[in-house]
């Protein structure tokens, strides 16, 4: 019998898987509603913001802070993973400006080879710079979970698994903000739908494709950043969540962002339901799930972006 | 002195030298088991002056590097005592290591294209199993590291000539932590046990051994199996599973980085309140496995053929003595892995001592599978055997519970066991199923 | 057309003396010595490989099936536009077969396998086909490479295909053996060359076939709807039968290459065979032979496979050499090795400015400074712009 507080877990479970792919996946929709790339570094920016984050918040956590320091050490746990990510914006700013822009003009294909070559060079950068054995990010983990007990059904669920729900919330309202109600974010999607009518009404393209890779780069990163303390950086990580976020982007619709926050919850709450209940499908679920859209919704679930974020 | 020089340093010199030289004295008297009557053979002429080539094939990077490295650290190791002891037959060894990666044949030909006198590794079971066949057919011997996939020898390569592995393998390991469960909890008290392994064929074969040998010694009954990605990021539903299901016994094969992230996350989630974990390659996260978790855990771990507390350290320190070169130079804990790269160098280097001692001159390919048929030696961890008839290698295996150790400064294990190859692996021609099914 | 048109032989045409391979192929005489080198070169690598140290038969072997797969990936990256993000997936399927066959079913004759790689690998292109082909663009790209992707989660999780341990090509009890050669059992030397020397007869017929299809009718189809799929349909052309019937070929070529693969190596592994990052490896062949050439994916995946496996001799970062192969061809040599050597105008008219004056490089060298500073500052504006508003 599926008893109901086992149902209770298993989907804030899922939840909170959903919002690290979001997160990974909003970039990467984001990029490709726009600058019609398909990022295939995305993954290696997602690694790069966990080992960032390693060193940096390893750094302020073992030089300053600890547990005992109680919520100030979430927070400097929170800012420290937020500036970790930062440092990935100058990196996006790079790939976009030098390395992207000259071949936008040029066949797809092309930019599917660049970014797989940057996502070899990449993982090498990261291999000279963090060595070839994996790293991992010590106290934080427990150090959140030990600040405050949360028991859900009577079983004791991770503060740290909440602490990413609350964060990931907050970025998704964030984002949606940015793009339904700012002046700059209504400009993005303007782009989106026309580039050249946005040329003419006065719209930097340039200054926004490089806004949106940099901002894709930074959400990939604090993913990263986020999704390091209960687990460790490696450097093979790159690769799931980029096919992972695939998945996300093309059961939402490529290019929208609603879409890949639908496509993240439902992927991440039935991968975990599969899991659960199908162990033997945990492997191929996610693409089973999206064959299965496909089937019934060809486009997607939200179409491509633009006319709503 | 060079060894062109040198009348070539005895058998013994190479046996003290991989196994320790405080066991000098007890070798002296053991190598009557090699059936060698303590005459110095002695080199000779026909011994090349030339070094020895060896090539090792291991993880040297990425989540397997944890594996890896210790396993090249154990090879270094072992290489460097038998080249300060004056080098096999007079013969020093070089080791040339490479990634293992997806290339494990590649690798493999590429260094008896370099003219690699021997080859070691690899790490992964599957890459063994597609490099087992190429060995019998270049015919330059290769001795396995690890690569314990238990259908090596039944299956895939069934009548070896020039393919060795040192390690014990799966099925070794499985039923050493069965018999451990069993030992620590009482049979009458195993009624349930699930298990969360890495979603691959190492991971699939571990628990269906496990729980085989398990069955055999109990009425326990299978309440919950998880295959989780391997080097997954979240094991939060199979650890949700575990505690839905409160099993008696939780079995893992996880290894390295997923050891951590699985019983870090588990203790988040309090499951060690609602079961008993117990696994084969717990130990090899054992840098980074933090004190509380281990605590919390005090997991029942089986280790393939090497624990440096056990033998007990007073009455045969080469363990010991082990232990602090791996920290000072490697700056690690030696884990069975570890072992793995230093007792296929040395079942080699002993093999073809005792070969050149028996022809008066360096030994063919051929002359040095002979000899490692039935070859028994010693290491740190004890006494070692290549079986005759499927060139699988015998050591006895450790288990206990892992604990926090001050001193060390990381996971040890108390109240440490052994068993002997005999009790947990089967005689050569019975397949493991068969074996487990016939107790 | 009478019947000597269709020998190969000499031939005159336009006043200059041509060299006929087949009918509708002629070539001239420098390039007919060229692909008469080519052959001898590839009959003869294994006679060379010794001579080379760090270049092994095997690894040429594997660069050469994996970039076949390529040249049929091609025929729908060149001719249709269309991205295939999951070639693995009929190469996996081709191994696959040759290694249940030979497992399950102790079948050991060596072209038995073949075929059942190559009918493998037909059915499970007709299915991905028919499912993926209702997309074009990066739709199709995706879908294709989680079609693939479920294969390789399939693969990885079945018992009977081995997990990812993989299953072993040698029939017969002990393992010991290799797939049988019309009934003879050979030596592992000897078998491996006579492998290799298949795989050589086997891609050169495939290029020719591949020649003859891309300049048939159906060819020229294929391009019309590359071009424009709504006015292929406009001028009658059955479009989506046409990119179906040319994805199933292209999935063919992907299994006789995995099948060869199977017998060559030995031990399939899906790891080796059917993830997703082998069909990304697949297309990029193709692209960094040249995509708009008919030998540039073989010579890509030769070359590719050679960097990726060889790289490892050279230096501990053999991804970010790849890597950086694959920048110069993105930035420098946009037609492909193949392209680039063949019929690149501006790589020519650069290599006789350098002869004529070899200060040229100078020139060419601040010119590109130049460039990189300018993208530079642009990028700085960016940089500027997005924190400082406009």
């Amino acid at each position: 019998m599926v008893a109901l507080e086992n149902v209770a877990i298993h989907t804030l479970n899922g939840v909170q898987y959903g919002f690290v792919l979001f997160l990974i996946a909003s970039g990467l929709t984001i990029i490709l509603g726009i600058l019609d790339v398909l990022n295939l570094a995305h993954g290696e920016l997602f690694a790069l913001g966990a080992y960032v984050t390693s060193s940096l918040v390893g750094a302020l956590v073992g030089a300053a802070f600890t547990p005992d320091s109680g919520l100030g050490f979430l927070l400097v746990v929170l800012a420290g993973s937020a500036l970790a990510a930062a440092v990935l914006v100058p990196v996006g700013l790079f790939l976009e400006a030098v390395l992207l822009r000259p071949i936008y003009e040029r066949d797809e294909v092309y930019q599917l080879v660049l970014t797989f070559a940057l996502l070899l060079v990449i993982k090498d950068a990261i291999k000279y710079v963090w060595g070839p054995k994996p790293v991992r990010l010590e106290g934080v983990y427990s150090g959140i979970n030990a600040l405050a007990t949360v028991s859900i059904a009577g079983r004791t669920f991770p503060t740290y698994k909440l602490l990413i729900i609350v964060v990931g919330a907050a970025v998704t309202v964030g984002l949606f903000y940015f793009f339904e109600r700012t002046k700059t974010g209504r400009i993005v999607r303007a782009t989106a739908i026309d580039r050249e009518m946005a040329t003419a009404i006065g719209v930097d393209v340039d200054r926004t494709f490089t806004l949106v890779f940099a901002m894709g780069a930074f959400f990939a990163g604090f993913a990263g950043a986020m999704a390091l303390p209960p687990t460790q950086a490696h450097l093979e990580m790159g690769a799931d969540p980029l096919v992972l976020s695939f998945v996300v982007i093309v059961i939402g619709g490529l290019g929208s962002l609603r879409g890949a926050f639908v496509g993240a919850l439902l992927v991440g709450v039935l991968t975990r339901w599969a899991t659960w209940l199908y162990p033997a499908m945990e492997l191929a679920a996610p693409f089973a799930i999206m064959a299965v859209v496909l089937l019934v919704k060809p486009e997607g679930l939200f179409g491509s972006w633009g006319e709503r974020a | 002195m060079t060894p062109g020089e040198s009348p070539g340093p005895d058998r013994r010199t190479v046996m003290k030298a991989v196994g320790g030289s405080a066991i000098a004295a007890a070798l002296a008297g053991c190598t009557r088991l090699l059936g060698d009557d303590g005459d110095d053979g002695g080199g000779s002429a026909d011994v090349p002056d030339e070094p020895i080539q060896a090539g090792l094939q291991t993880f040297t990077e990425g989540a397997a590097s944890v594996l890896g490295l210790q396993t090249q650290y154990g090879a270094e190791l072992a290489i460097q005592r038998i080249n300060d002891a004056g080098g096999v037959a007079g013969r020093e060894i070089e080791l040339d290591v490479r990634h293992e990666a997806e290339a494990h044949v590649e690798n493999y030909q590429q260094f008896v294209d370099e003219g690699k006198d021997v080859t070691f590794g690899p790490t992964s079971s599957g890459g063994h199993e597609a490099l087992t066949q190429e060995v019998e057919e270049q015919g330059v011997v290769n001795v396995g590291t690890d690569g314990t996939v238990t259908t090596l020898y039944e299956e895939t390569n069934d009548d070896p000539l020039y393919s060795f592995r040192f390690q014990n393998y799966d099925v070794m390991e499985c039923v050493t932590v069965a018999r451990a469960v069993v030992e620590e909890l009482g049979a009458d008290n195993v009624d349930t046990v699930a298990g969360i392994n890495p979603n691959y064929s190492f991971g699939q074969d571990e628990m269906r051994f496990f729980v085989k040998a398990l069955k055999q010694m109990t009425d326990a009954e299978v309440v919950y199996e998880g295959y989780p990605d391997l080097l997954a990021e979240d094991m939060s539903t199979h650890i949700t599973e575990v505690n839905n299901e409160s099993p008696d016994v939780t079995f893992s094969s996880m290894w390295g980085g997923d050891v951590t992230t699985l019983l870090t996350q588990a203790q988040a989630n309090d499951m060690f309140d609602e079961t008993q974990i117990a696994g084969t390659v717990l130990y090899s996260a054992v840098d980074d496995l933090g004190r509380d978790v281990i605590e919390d855990a005090e997991a029942i771990s089986g280790s393939r053929n090497w624990y440096w507390g056990h033998p007990d350290p007073g009455r045969w320190s080469p363990g010991r003595d082990l232990f602090e070169v791996a920290r000072d130079q490697f700056d690690v804990v030696p884990t069975a892995h570890f072992h793995s790269g230093y007792g296929a160098v040395a079942a080699w280097a002993t093999a073809v001592e005792k070969a050149v001692d028996l022809i008066g001159g360096w030994p063919s390919q051929d002359q040095i599978a002979r000899a490692l048929e039935g070859h028994g030696f010693y290491t740190p961890s004890g006494y070692h055997v290549i079986r005759a008839d499927d060139h699988q290698g015998m050591s006895n295996s450790y288990y206990g519970r892992m604990t926090w150790d001050d001193d060390v400064g990381a996971a040890a294990l108390t109240d440490v066991g052994s068993f002997g190859p005999r009790e947990v692996a089967p005689p050569p021609g019975t397949s493991a199923s068969d074996w487990i099914d016939s107790w | 057309m009478s019947d000597d048109r269709r020998l190969p032989g000499v031939v005159d045409r336009d006043g200059e003396r041509r060299v006929r391979v087949m009918a509708g192929l002629e070539l001239s005489r420098g390039r007919a010595a060229l692909a008469l080198l080519g052959v001898a070169l590839l009959f003869a690598v294994p006679d060379l490989t010794p001579l080379l140290p760090g270049v092994k038969l095997l690894v040429v072997h594997q660069g050469l099936l994996f970039g076949f797969a390529a040249v049929g990936l091609n025929l729908l990256l060149r001719h249709t536009r269309l991205v295939s993000f999951g070639h693995a997936a009929f190469f996996g399927a081709g191994a696959y077969a040759t290694a249940v066959l030979a497992t399950h079913y102790e079948v050991a004759g060596l072209f038995t396998l073949l075929a059942t790689a190559l009918v493998a690998a037909a059915v499970v292109a007709t299915v991905v086909g028919y499912l993926s082909l209702r997309h074009t663009g990066l739709y199709f790209a995706l879908l294709t490479l989680a079609f693939g992707q479920l294969l390789f989660a399939i693969a990885q999780g079945q018992q009977f295909l081995g997990g990812s341990d993989g299953l072993s090509v040698r029939p017969g009890p002990g393992r010991g053996g290799a797939p049988t050669i019309l009934g003879q059992v050979f030596a592992p030397e000897v078998y491996e060359l006579l492998v290799y020397y298949l795989t050589v007869v086997v891609v050169l017929v495939g290029l020719l076939v591949m020649y003859r299809l891309a300049n048939s009718p159906i060819g020229n189809a294929l391009d019309a709807i590359g071009q424009d799929r709504t006015r292929a349909q406009f001028i009658g052309i059955p479009t989506r039968r046409y990119v179906w019937a040319a994805f199933v070929i292209s999935g063919v070529y992907g299994g006789i290459a995995g099948g060869l693969y199977g017998v060559a190596v030995k031990h399939v592994r899906p790891e080796a065979t059917l993830h997703f990052l082998r069909s990304g490896e697949i297309l990029f062949m193709a692209i960094l032979g040249g995509f708009q050439t008919l030998l540039g994916p073989l010579i890509g995946g030769v070359v590719f496979f050679f960097l990726k496996i060889g790289g490892r001799n050279f230096t501990d970062y053999f991804d970010a050499l790849t890597g950086v192969v694959l920048l110069l061809v993105v930035f420098g040599f946009p037609r492909g090795i193949v392209g680039s050597l063949g019929g690149d105008r501006s790589v020519r008219a650069r290599a006789a400015a350098v002869r004529s004056d070899p200060t040229v490089v100078l020139e060419w060298a601040v010119a590109g400074v130049g460039r990189l500073g300018g993208a530079l500052r642009t990028a700085a504006r960016n940089v500027r712009s997005v924190f400082g508003g406009t």
